[in-house]
């Protein structure tokens, strides 16, 4: 944004009121079409931008008002730059559930330019979820900017509104029952070329492909929880989904500042097929009587230097989600390894699913 | 010399950035006077903590471009604490060059990323001697407190007067950081403990805000305020350093020096300014500005002497106690208090007798003393 006095032919890249020179009001400029005037590949990394390599562009609109701008994306010089945070992609995308994971990620997609549509089962959920976006917002942004945001942000319960979407993705919640029959809803009332993403931890996406009704533009999409903090994204190609739908969700993934990584559909994907049976391992090591569990959960933070011991992260995640994916996996591979440990087991049956209920293998 | 503009924001938890808090104090203080910001010839900006706090420093070039094409002499100064009166000082000094010349002084505090200010604020003892040992800034002042209270007898219920008087003053102060907020002495005596014997109401909040002025070598116009003396004193950083923690040596020369110069003496002054960083630096600094003997400083607040409405009004605004602290700004609006007093110009907390005030800025620990004598 460029603030312009019209009488003194000053401006400023604040958002100041008036004029010091003469105490006329500024006029702000409107976001306009700029070209790409210099540009430079940076690889060594920063705090504020620690993936490289990255490009920063200089820009500049046809009044001469220039402006720094990164992007993971190559432009030559001359080219227009989308500006995402002036200007809101036309790209639309929905989300579906506004359980955790779900109005964080409709959260994150509105702050990253683009419109959105957050679907949500009741009307109660609707406010609740509305509300808690804009509390979020509201913390870092002024109350106009906020507005604006807001204003590219729409929270229905119908999904006959959800028809002009060009990527909508399923956050509901682990069940593949569930995923089926929002999948069968989303097929009917959305656009021939869009493109339906599912966010799921283990549920395979060949079972639901054939549900959406367009099997080459159905993909899955791990986001990882929270949302704002985790930089990863696991890209699930299924067996007919196009390169085509990847390449344009491998952008897309970039487009909001994540690493996508593209793995092939198979139970666990990347991280759970790593995470899961190292704490199924913990648990075991638990049952055997090696360690105690505050003193397993100590040995891996500084041995390994990993953030949270074991039993910390599945109290965290889950202990029924932690079970679910066990499940599926040693069901996938048939393979021991990966058959859940009976305390595992005991802990989900007792009701004690970790943070969520106040207790899982720790107390909360 | 006299200051012909002042301005300045609210202070508090803002959502204004650095930058945008400077232009706002710039901006009023041109509005207030005669003097346009074309007539100004340099300017010096205040600030402690742009570089741990908002990861800004070269805040000159900073303030250069809220200047398009100006191109003038523009100069940081960091003194902790005490910038702003350092700043001030710096600009009545380039005086024999210049014409008109602005001081601006900004802290942004609040919603740091980069850093715990606590930490920040720490960096104006000394890291080796101080911080390294755990010695943050309200537990320097808790051993300052320690020492006063034992070598005088006094307890903490004095230290409650002062920040409920601040706090009084503050409500009449619509800029202040805790203008809105009703304290009594009940919420005062059961704030938590910080750093004993001090609690959260002897500290000063960590506040957002600005504050400007604008100096100039002649008269403009008849709410111009003539400044009588400057002077800026130093001693060691560390209270490790030091024999005497009832008293600052930097405050007492300096304004022995400002007293001189002025031809006044402390019972020629109608408003007083002092730097409260904690309830107890208001006690120390009315003993070495003079204004009452060592230890005596007690009898002043039971008198009520430093009322509005008393012998020798002190922070009128709240202090930096209820009218806030954003540090490089802190001297500044005392500045800002102590003219829009002398001119009569202080509305609900406008004090009778208006001639001739003192302003007294402090860096850390009593390293550097600031202070300012004005006319009106």
């Amino acid at each position: 944004m460029h603030y312009h006095c019209k009488e003194c032919e000053k401006s400023w890249s604040y958002p100041l009121e008036n004029c010091i020179f003469c105490g006329n009001e500024l006029t702000v400029s409107d976001p306009s079409d700029y070209k790409v005037i210099g540009c430079t590949e940076v690889n060594v990394p920063s705090i504020a931008s620690e993936s490289v390599p990255y490009y920063v562009y200089l820009l500049e609109d046809e009044n001469s008002n220039r402006l720094i701008q990164k992007s993971s994306r190559k432009y030559e010089m001359g080219d227009l730059f989308e500006l995402n945070d002036i200007s809101f992609s036309q790209l639309k995308i929905g989300i579906i559930g506004s359980g955790l994971l779900g109005s964080q990620l409709a959260e994150y997609v509105l702050q990253h330019g683009y419109l959105t549509i957050l679907k949500t089962r009741s009307d109660e959920n609707r406010s609740q979820a509305s509300n808690k976006i804009k509390k979020h917002i509201s913390k870092k942004l002024s109350d106009k900017e906020v507005e604006k945001y807001l204003t590219n942000l729409e929270v229905t319960t119908d999904y006959s509104d959800l028809y002009d979407c060009d990527i909508v993705i399923e956050a509901v919640s682990e069940d593949i029952r569930i995923k089926k029959e929002v999948l069968a809803q989303l097929s009917s009332v959305c656009k021939e070329d869009a493109i339906i993403a599912t966010n799921t931890s283990s549920i395979s996406i060949d079972l639901l492909a054939d549900v959406s009704l367009r099997p080459d533009r159905f993909i899955g999409m791990h986001f990882f929880n929270p949302v704002q903090k985790m930089d990863l994204v696991e890209v699930i190609i299924g067996k007919q989904t196009s390169i085509e739908t990847q390449d344009k969700i491998v952008q897309f993934s970039m487009d909001l500042n994540k690493k996508p990584v593209i793995v092939k559909n198979c139970p666990g994907f990347v991280v759970n097929r790593y995470l899961l049976p190292q704490i199924n391992e913990a648990v075991k090591m638990l049952e055997e009587g090696v360690a105690t569990k505050e003193d397993i959960d100590s040995a891996i933070k500084l041995g390994l230097n990993h953030p949270m011991g074991p039993f910390e992260l599945a109290d965290l995640i889950g202990l029924d989600v932690c079970l679910s994916i066990l499940e599926v996996m040693s069901e996938g591979f048939n393979d021991d390894k990966f058959i859940p440990s009976k305390l595992l087991i005991e802990k989900v049956n007792e009701g004690n699913l970790g943070f969520k209920t106040g207790e899982g293998f720790h107390k909360y | 010399m006299y200051i012909t503009g002042i301005g300045r924001t609210k202070f508090g938890v803002l959502s204004k950035s650095l930058i945008e808090l400077a232009y706002e104090a710039m901006y009023n203080a041109i509005n207030d006077g005669p003097i346009d910001i074309t007539d100004i010839d340099a300017i010096y900006v205040s600030n402690f903590l742009g570089g741990p706090l908002n990861g800004q420093l070269h805040l000159n070039s900073a303030i250069a471009s809220l200047l398009p094409d100006m191109n003038i002499p523009i100069i940081r100064i960091e003194t902790a604490c005490a910038s702003s009166s350092v700043a001030l000082n710096q600009a009545i000094q380039s005086l024999s060059q210049f014409s008109n010349v602005m001081v601006v002084g900004v802290e942004k505090m609040t919603d740091s990323k980069y850093m715990n200010p606590t930490d920040a604020i720490a960096m104006a003892a000394d890291n080796i001697l101080d911080y390294q040992n755990g010695l943050i800034f309200p537990a320097s002042y808790a051993l300052i407190a320690q020492q006063y209270m034992l070598k005088y007898g006094i307890g903490h219920d004095v230290l409650e007067q002062v920040s409920y008087l601040n706090h009084k003053n503050s409500n009449l102060n619509p800029l202040a950081h805790f203008s809105y907020k009703d304290v009594s002495m009940e919420m005062i005596r059961q704030s938590p403990i910080v750093a004993s014997p001090i609690n959260l109401f002897d500290c000063s909040p960590i506040s957002d805000g600005a504050a400007a002025a604008i100096i100039s070598k002649d008269r403009c116009s008849d709410r111009d305020i003539e400044i009588l003396s400057s002077h800026v004193s130093t001693d060691s950083i560390s209270i490790s350093q030091r024999k005497d923690l009832t008293s600052f040596n930097a405050t007492k020369t300096a304004v022995k020096k400002a007293y001189a110069e002025a031809g006044i003496n402390p019972d020629d002054l109608d408003i007083v300014e002092v730097h409260d960083c904690f309830t107890i630096s208001e006690l120390i600094a009315l003993e070495d500005l003079g204004l009452c003997e060592p230890g005596r400083s007690c009898d002043m607040i039971e008198n009520g002497d430093i009322s509005i409405d008393g012998r020798i009004p002190v922070n009128t605004d709240g202090g930096l106690k209820a009218n806030g602290h954003p540090i490089g700004a802190t001297g500044l609006a005392q500045i800002f208090e102590v003219v829009t007093q002398l001119r009569g110009e202080a509305g609900k907390r406008q004090i009778s007798d208006h001639e001739v005030g003192l302003a007294q800025n402090i860096g850390g620990i009593g390293g550097t003393a600031g202070i300012t004598i004005m006319r009106g």
